[in-house]
This record gives C-alpha cells, sequence and structure tokens, in this order.
C-alpha cells in the first residue's frame, strides 16, 4: 500500500533559509511529532505537506501519484487541513467557523449540523456553537479550531505548535482528541517543542535541523529538551 | 444679516412643503450616485482586492495611477466623458449625452478609483492568515479572496461610503454631462450653481442644507465603520 503522503528530493527556498527532505513518506492513520529548534523548518514543512507552498525541486506524490498544477493541488487541499501555530478565526459564529468547509463539501443540512455538534463536543466546547469567535479566549481559539479541522475528516490533519500555551484544562482535551485521530484513518502530523509529547500520544519521532531531517538517533531527547 | 434670515427660512419652509423642485432635484442626485456607486463597487473592489493581495510587474505603476485618479478634477473626467458621448464621439451614437446615463458612466469613472484605493488599504492591512486559513479549509483563491473581503467588510463599506459622498457633492460631470435640464438631470449641486446665480438664493439654501445633511450622515456612518 502506498503512503498517504510521500516527499521525494524536496528542496524549497525562501530567502537565506532552504529546506532539503531526502525522502518523508507518511502512512496513513499515524501520529508523526517533528521537533527541532526554532527556524529549523518546522512550519515550513507543515505548510509544503499542506500544499500551501510549491518546493523548488523534488517531488510531492498523495498515495502515489505526483501533485501537479494548481487545480490538483487544491482538489487535494480538501483531503489535507492544516491548523496554524496562531489559529485565525473568522469573525463570525463558532458554528459558522466549523460550517466554512463543511459547505465546501457540500455538507449542509442535519449532516452538517450532527457533524459540529460532534466536534464541538470532541473538544470539550458543546455549547459555544453561537458563541462569536472574536470573544473566545487563546486556549478557547485553539480548540475551535481543532474543531473546525477535525469536522472535516481530514485524511491528514497538519498542526503547527498545537499545545504551545495552552492552559492546563486546555491541554488534556486537545491530546485525548488527537490521540483519537489516527484509529479514524487520519494521519496526524504536529510540530511541536514538547519532547515529552511523544511519550503521550506515541507515534514517530522526526528532527529537523537547519532544513534538514537527522536520524532520530542523532538528535536524542535531551538535544530537543535544550533547543526546545 | 436678514437677507440671510430670511432666505434660511425661506429654504427650511420650502423642504418641509416637499417644493416639487426641490425634491427632484434630491431624487436626480440620490438616483445617479446611487447607481454608479453600485457600478463603481462592482469595478472597484475586484480591481482593489486584486490589486491589494496580488505582487506582479507593474503593481506600484498601478497603484500611482489609481492615486492620480484619485484626485482627478470633475470637469476633467465629465470633459473626457462628453468626448466619447458627444455626437462626433465614437460612442455619440448611442445618444446618451444630457441623460442621466451620461452623468452616471462620468460619475462612475469618478468614483471607482476611490473604491479601489480604499479597498486596498483595507485588504492589505487585512491579517494575512486569513487567505491561508481559507486555502487549508479547501478554498480556492477567488472564494478565499471573497472571505477576505468579508472579514474586512467595514473596510469595504467605508470604501464604497466614502465614493458615494465624492460623487453626490460634484458639480462638475452632472453640469457636463447631464446638461442641468430641469426635472430631468438637475442635480442638488447643479441645482444650487444654477439657482444662486439667477438670485433665487433661497432656494440653492434649501438644496445646500439637504445636501449639508446626507453628507452628514454620509460620515457619521463613515466614522461608526470606522469604530468598528
Amino acid at each position: 500500500m502506498d503512503p498517504l503522503l510521500t516527499l521525494k528530493e524536496i528542496i524549497f527556498h525562501r530567502n537565506d533559509f532552504t529546506l532539503q527532505i531526502e525522502r518523508l513518506e507518511l502512512r496513513q492513520g499515524e501520529i508523526y511529532l517533528v521537533h527541532g529548534p526554532n527556524g529549523s523548518g518546522k512550519s515550513t514543512l507543515l505548510h509544503l505537506l499542506a500544499l500551501l507552498l510549491t518546493p523548488s525541486g523534488g517531488e510531492i506524490c498523495y498515495n502515489g501519484v505526483p501533485v501537479q498544477g494548481a487545480q490538483e493541488r487544491q482538489r487535494l487541499r480538501r483531503q489535507i487541513t492544516l491548523v496554524e501555530q496562531s489559529p485565525f478565526l473568522f469573525n463570525a459564529s463558532v458554528y459558522q467557523n466549523l460550517a466554512f468547509g463543511l459547505r465546501l463539501r457540500d455538507v449542509r443540512g442535519d449532516l452538517q449540523r450532527r457533524r459540529i455538534t460532534q466536534a464541538l463536543q470532541a473538544v470539550g466546547l458543546e455549547d459555544f456553537e453561537n458563541r462569536r469567535a472574536k470573544e473566545l479566549s487563546g486556549g478557547e481559539t485553539r480548540r475551535v479550531a481543532l474543531a473546525r479541522a477535525m469536522v472535516l475528516r481530514p485524511q491528514l490533519l497538519l498542526l503547527d505548535e498545537p499545545t504551545a500555551g495552552l492552559d492546563s484544562e486546555s491541554l488534556p482535551v486537545f491530546e485525548r482528541c488527537l490521540s483519537t485521530l489516527p484509529d479514524q484513518g487520519t494521519t496526524v502530523v504536529i510540530a511541536s517543542h514538547d519532547a515529552d509529547q511523544q511519550r503521550r500520544l506515541g507515534g514517530t519521532s522526526l528532527y529537523l535541523d537547519r532544513g534538514q531531517l537527522v536520524p532520530a538517533t542523532a538528535a536524542p531527547l535531551s538535544q530537543w529538551k535544550e533547543n526546545a | 444679516m436678514d437677507f440671510l434670515i430670511a432666505s434660511l427660512h425661506a429654504a427650511v419652509a420650502m423642504i418641509l412643503a416637499l417644493d416639487p423642485e426641490v425634491v427632484h432635484a434630491v431624487w436626480a442626485s440620490l438616483f445617479t450616485s446611487g447607481i454608479s456607486i453600485m457600478l463603481a463597487a462592482v469595478l472597484g473592489i475586484p480591481a482593489g482586492a486584486c490589486l491589494g493581495l496580488n505582487r506582479f510587474t507593474g503593481r506600484r505603476a498601478a497603484l500611482t495611477l489609481l492615486n492620480t485618479l484619485m484626485a482627478l478634477p470633475t470637469v476633467v473626467v465629465g470633459l473626457v466623458v462628453y468626448g466619447f458621448l458627444s455626437r462626433q464621439g465614437p460612442l455619440g451614437a448611442w445618444g446618451l449625452l444630457f441623460t442621466p446615463a451620461a452623468m452616471i458612466i462620468g460619475q462612475t469613472v469618478l468614483a471607482t478609483p476611490i473604491v479601489a484605493n480604499y479597498t486596498v488599504a483595507a485588504v492589505a492591512g487585512a491579517d494575512p492568515r486569513i487567505m491561508s486559513t481559507a486555502l487549508t479549509l479547501g478554498a480556492g483563491r477567488l472564494l478565499g479572496t471573497w472571505q477576505l473581503l468579508l472579514e474586512v467588510r467595514f473596510g469595504v463599506m467605508a470604501a464604497i461610503v466614502a465614493g458615494f459622498g465624492r460623487v453626490i457633492a460634484e458639480v462638475g460631470v452632472a453640469m457636463m454631462l447631464g446638461g442641468n435640464i430641469r426635472n430631468y438631470t438637475r442635480t442638488m449641486t447643479t441645482a444650487i450653481a444654477l439657482e444662486t446665480s439667477k438670485g433665487e438664493f433661497a432656494f440653492g439654501l434649501a438644496l445646500g442644507i439637504v445636501l449639508l445633511t446626507v453628507a452628514l450622515v454620509i460620515n457619521l456612518f463613515l466614522n461608526l465603520l470606522q469604530q468598528k
């Protein structure tokens, strides 16, 4: 079976920074944690995986098929969702934020309402449907952003520093949600500074250093903690 | 001083009695300005969004041109459009000169750069995460732009209000392209110019009061939007 997403000999340049990935395979229903110091390219890697950036060299394959052309990228983006480090919620109600992606996928009516209710329950915000997004706290905003991504049931969910700065109430809710996703067939990639996250969530660790993936053995846990 | 007070009394009496000529001039102004601002919005908002969001060769020149067009004297717009619509002009066969349609064309030319420029400012100042959030939730560039415009809707409404303020208060285009024909193309501004020169100061003052009221309402609305 082909991996869900494969990066082959990827090169991406921006200003003085270069991200170079020899080969990276993401398998369906697994959790990957990307560690590395600030500026190592974690966010850039997530944006490449989200097909929001186009590499200057190399190939990205989705289910074994090379991704080519703007239309194909847009079509595949409906299978991939990225939650940014500091997520943006549209200036509307929580419900409308969650309905945005569903409407694009033609999920409407009762089904839409049911899925939104389920997603909000999963992040512990069941009574928040009618709350204005701009009135939420930082932790609530992140949980709504996670619910907005989960409600789409993407094949690949990318999270950039999802737990950084989360309060003690939100963190376990957040991680409990994430741990259920692989069983539903979702591949989860988390860029994180939290070296203990792998112990709590399991999954495969990747380590980025100055734009290159280095073997996990070459980047011991103590080094992550130093860099974090 | 007595002259001014007497004229003011007469003007207020005309407004309260809904003098047919005053009412028609007010209607002609609101009608032509209303239609032209709608057309300017249809042209100016997409142009402003395009210029505000994209980086391309010639963008700076386009922005400079837009800024220059914002300060275009109304009589120059009237002159150029007159050249096109006059009997010898390329569009002379349409027979539009000295009709409300000609005034609408001229006022649209006048308002479009204002609407576009304000939209550029609104879009350029928008949170950069809006577009990437829309894209990662499955939207294409076009829908992403629409979502962004919804997020900066108060800025876009300010653009429309500013354009409306410009066209309702202008004289040059209305005079040159409308011809100031009684009960047909006579607007508040052209009527003020004509009636005052004829010595009908009270009539001019009555229209002046209405015009000031419209300007006041527009500015109050604009202030309200800017505080949002």
